[in-house]
């Protein structure tokens, strides 16, 4: 019997040979046709896939280079120049502040509110910096040349998700995005995964700070005026005890009561349903709280002051535990989370929850399971690196299967960076641009749930929100979409010739795709409208609202 | 064709036995064809409005237990003094900012539970906001809202594009899911936005056109909700609404809300399923006593909800207002002449199909030995039998374990809000 992964390699190498970029020596298949697409519409694709959709101007370069070279330079990030991304992200000031820093701006603002200080100017500054979060990711999928990076570090935002809006998560957020996911985005699997495990942000979202082994107590707590140090600062700030007897012995007694009581399984369960095994991955309760008593200890320098991570020995239970079978003996501290961390990275559950999921974002809905063969293929003889899984799926033949070009439904954030690079839009420093996205129904790091967003197109079309994406369009096309500027004129100039108007728009916007009925609406609305300005922006705005655009 | 779990416990048993195996577009088109109402079944549909008052409202100092001299002695600079409660029935009564819902309470249509709140032992606002929006106290990974799972189960009621409406900028997660529901910010504003009429109308021709040309799928189904929608609104015509009876909304978020709630419900759209939000409960300092931040929340809740009382006159007939919230809080006021977060609260339920002039639920009493951990008013009602009670007793709902998973509800259990 033919092996069945050599077989799609073949069938793979076949297919991207017709792309008219591919160095190996074609071989015939037998099992699929190699795809009809011409460079020009492989140019698309990827764009629309690998890429938050192109660039006045980029389809056509793309196919002249080679879209196989495109993909190999997408594959290497670090070796694209991204000067106009780095000149644009000085400007947002949440990166120069960390955890530390802002934990202490927020108090500052709370102190000002509480004092009545209306719109004062910590408050206000907070609230821009907050808002910097969000804008930034807006930006760097607007602008960037490493586009195919910036789609892997908002899948993995997804993956591993966090809500901002928790607690100290606000403060501990953007550490998460800049130094826990982006330096690993096109990593091993197993770096993010305990990367992720051992962030403040997630530890406080899924509670694991405050998971103890039932009836231990913080060294503080029970040796009196040793060290005046507090352990959880579930109100608002651990000022530590005070130095009078009597009080400091109410504040313990305070805090011992508000002291978790024992271990807490929420991420435990996330990181086994979530993040690695997945739902039918074959997990027990049992191993969730195996899981749990694992982590017991992994917790949080002081997370209202934006500290970062810390184990307490004290906490952690370091009797013998068993998951999914595999025994962890008695006597083991923080080691032991890591060693199950990298079990579980390693498990075969884990390559197809996590593979089937990119495949998910990178090809279909529901996705081939060839597709996700070749990906899990790839995970084991890389032993988990990213690049390589995602390699897989880019050159296997599902990818460029016609039933699966254009088959996705764009998300919120996709819809409005893909319309705002169309039309070669400059978005600024202000959060104006995320917000458009968070009133189409993404707010950036705002999904409550651990789940992250998803990637399945029923979650994005309702008729509210078609609506507003026609609003969007129709004021971006316009030029009055707050926060971003276009650039009209380098994808049609201003004319009233409405089939010069129109070509531009479907050659520019639409790649190609605009149909018979979309060609004749837009035909008889430019019928009415003389001016040449007026026109070009109500072909822009019909053909970005459209049917088509929604779908990438 | 592959479907994963995950999207099978989404769109749920039932909705894959109605429809085979179909994409879920289909489903949800199928579910979202609409047909204009006959006017005799408008009239009587059942409307469910529920008011989220995010930050945990004190139940204490909203329907106040005056009767109790604890309440009194934990509380002495918040307390609100029995000489200006309204009294409700001897023992409990409305802080004084609501004064305006004592009438309501009178003729029978303003009810109160109290002691009511979540299984789960959480303080956080965001893990207990999460767990009464999804309805699974304790799980997280629910993806969708009980009130979304509500629409989706109970196939009784026909959908139109307006049967489900959360008020503001987006879809809480209450109302996240498969079936079909909308954010409306301004109804006035909903549709498509242009200068001048003509040219709005002739967008909106344009894109509808486009859609129903060159749309496929779910795109296609979900344009097409989306341009009856609007229509539909247009006839209803939302510029020219004026409030019954003189009815005056108070100024803010909450107004706006309930004003545009009473417009669709009169408008005859279909809405069965309304949510609103209002904020500022949160308070940690300098709370107030029967003057205050509290008080002032307080008033705005209490004239809404008379004014929406009010517009709707006979309508309230078939309408229930329930208000929730995530917890309750502290019994002994803090340091800063505030409260914490607590465990159980109260709820107000309004309408004309609610039991009211009376405080239901089973009261635990603020004896430090019936506290939950020792400081906080106990929870004796699950809130899921609240919620399960009015869904099942007023929209008639038949399947509450698929709205409540890993619930089992009991109408034993059921604090007997609904009038029978």
């Amino acid at each position: 019997m033919q092996n069945p992964v050599l077989a799609r390699l073949l069938t793979l190498t076949a297919a991207v040979a017709s792309l008219g970029a591919w160095q190996s020596a074609p071989h015939q298949s037998a099992q699929r046709q190699p795809p009809t697409l011409t460079p020009h519409d492989s140019a698309l694709h990827a764009l629309n896939r690998l890429a938050y959709g192109p660039r006045p101007g980029e389809v056509d370069a793309v196919a002249a280079g080679g879209v196989m070279n495109w993909i190999d330079r997408q594959l290497s990030p670090d070796q694209l120049d991204d000067r106009l991304v780095a000149e644009r992200t000085v400007k947002f000031r949440i990166l120069r502040y960390d955890s530390g820093d802002l934990a202490r701006l927020y108090a500052a603002a709370r102190k000002e509110r509480r004092e009545r200080q209306q719109g004062g100017q910590v408050e206000q500054m907070g609230r821009q910096l907050a808002g910097e979060v969000e804008q930034l990711a807006v930006v760097r999928a607007a602008l960037s040349r490493r586009q195919l990076y910036e789609v892997m570090v908002d899948f993995w935002a997804n993956h591993f998700n966090v809500f901002f809006g928790k607690g100290a998560d606000r403060v501990l957020a953007p550490s998460y995005i800049e130094e826990t996911l982006r330096p690993r985005a096109f990593g091993k699997f197993a770096d993010l995964l305990i990367a992720t495990a051992r962030s403040p942000a997630m530890l406080f979202y899924l509670d694991n700070w405050e998971s103890v082994a039932p009836g231990s107590t913080p060294p503080a707590l029970t040796r009196p005026r040793l060290h005046a140090r507090s352990w959880f600062g579930r109100g608002r700030y651990e000022p530590g005890f005070s130095r009078e007897p009597a009080q400091a012995d109410s504040q313990r007694r305070r805090a011992l009561e508000r002291m978790p009581k024992g271990i807490n399984e929420n991420y435990a369960r996330e990181l086994l349903e979530l993040h690695t095994l997945g739902v039918d991955g074959g997990y027990t309760q049992q191993d969730v709280v195996e899981v749990a008593r694992i982590f017991t200890g992994w917790s949080i320098k002081r997370p209202q002051q934006g500290g970062g991570f810390e184990f307490h020995d004290w906490a952690h239970d370091y009797g013998e535990k068993t998951v999914l079978g595999v025994r962890f003996s008695a006597g083991h501290g923080m080691d032991e989370g890591v060693r199950l961390l990298k079990l579980l990275a390693s498990l075969p559950a884990t390559m197809h929850h996590v593979s089937r999921k990119l495949c998910q974002r990178l090809v279909n809905d529901e996705p081939p399971d060839g597709c996700v063969d070749d990906a899990v293929a790839a995970w084991e003889r890389s032993s988990g690196d990213m690049r390589e899984v995602v390699r897989a799926i880019v050159r296997g033949p599902d990818f460029w299967a016609p039933e699966n070009i254009r088959a996705k439904v764009k998300t919120p954030l996709e819809f409005v960076v893909s319309a705002v690079r169309a039309v070669g839009g400059d978005p600024d420093t202000t959060p104006r641009l995320a917000q458009v996205v968070a009133r189409l129904g993404q707010p950036l790091y705002r999904h409550v749930a651990p789940d992250g967003y998803p990637e399945r197109e029923a979650a994005w079309v309702n008729s509210g929100a078609l609506l507003d994406r026609m609003n969007v369009a129709v004021a971006l096309a316009a030029g009055r979409l707050p926060g971003v500027t276009v650039a009209l004129d380098s994808l049609a100039l201003a004319t009233a010739d409405a089939e010069q108007l129109m070509a531009a728009v479907n050659d520019g916007i639409l790649g190609g795709t605009m149909s018979d009925n979309t060609r004749r609406v837009i035909r008889e609305q430019l019928a009415e409208a003389p001016d040449p300005v007026a026109a070009r922006a109500l072909a822009v705005g019909l053909a970005l609202g459209g049917p088509e655009f929604q779908r990438r | 064709m592959s479907i994963s779990r995950r999207v099978f416990i989404r769109s749920g048993g039932l909705a894959l036995f109605s429809f085979g195996l179909d994409p879920l577009f289909l489903a949800r088109a199928a579910l979202a064809s609409y047909r204009p109402l006959p006017p005799t079944a408008a009239l009587s549909r059942p409307v469910l409005v529920c008011l989220f008052q995010r930050g945990a409202v004190d139940g204490l100092n909203m329907v106040v237990p005056h009767g109790e001299s604890l309440y009194y002695g934990e509380r002495p600079r918040i307390a609100v003094p029995a000489s200006d409660v309204v009294d409700l029935d001897g023992h409990f009564g409305l802080h004084p900012q609501l004064a305006a819902l004592k009438p309501l309470w009178d003729n029978k249509s303003l009810g109160v539970i109290h002691a009511v709140g979540s299984p789960d032992s959480t303080r956080s606002h965001f893990d207990a906001q999460d767990y009464m929006e999804s309805g699974t106290p304790g799980v997280k990974s629910t993806a969708d809202g009980w009130l979304n799972r509500y629409c989706r189960h109970d196939r009784e009621h026909e959908d139109t594009p307006f049967r489900a409406v959360a008020f503001g900028p987006q879809l809480p997660r209450i109302l996240a899911g498969s079936a079909p529901s909308l954010a409306i910010d301004d109804l006035q504003a909903f549709g498509l936005r242009a200068p001048q009429g003509a040219a709005r109308d002739r967008l909106t021709r344009a894109f509808e056109q486009l859609y129903a040309g060159s749309a496929t799928g779910l795109l296609s189904s979900s344009s097409q909700e989306a341009f009856e929608a609007v229509q539909l609104l247009q006839r209803a015509n939302p510029a020219q609404y004026r409030p019954a009876n003189d009815a005056e909304y108070p100024r803010g978020r909450l107004g706006r809300s309930l004003q545009q709630i009473a417009q669709l419900i009169k408008g005859n759209l279909g809405l069965q399923v309304a949510f609103a939000d209002v904020t500022g409960w949160d308070t940690h300092v300098n709370q107030g006593a029967s003057e205050g931040q509290l008080a002032a929340r307080l008033a705005e809740l209490g004239q809404g909800l008379a004014a929406f009382a009010r517009d709707l006159g006979d309508k309230l007939r078939d309408v229930v207002v329930l208000t929730m919230s995530e917890f309750g809080r502290t019994i002994r006021e803090n340091g800063n002449i505030g409260t914490d977060h607590g465990h159980a609260t109260a709820m107000l339920v309004m309408g004309g199909p609610v039991n009211g002039g009376r405080v239901l639920g089973r009261w635990p009493g603020l004896d430090p030995a019936s506290r939950f951990e020792g400081r906080d008013l106990a929870v004796t009602t699950d809130f899921r039998d609240l919620f399960g009670e009015v869904l099942a007793r007023h929209l008639g709902a038949t399947d509450l374990s698929a709205v409540f998973p890993g619930f089992t509800p009991n109408p034993v259990r059921f604090p007997g809000v609904i009038r029978s």
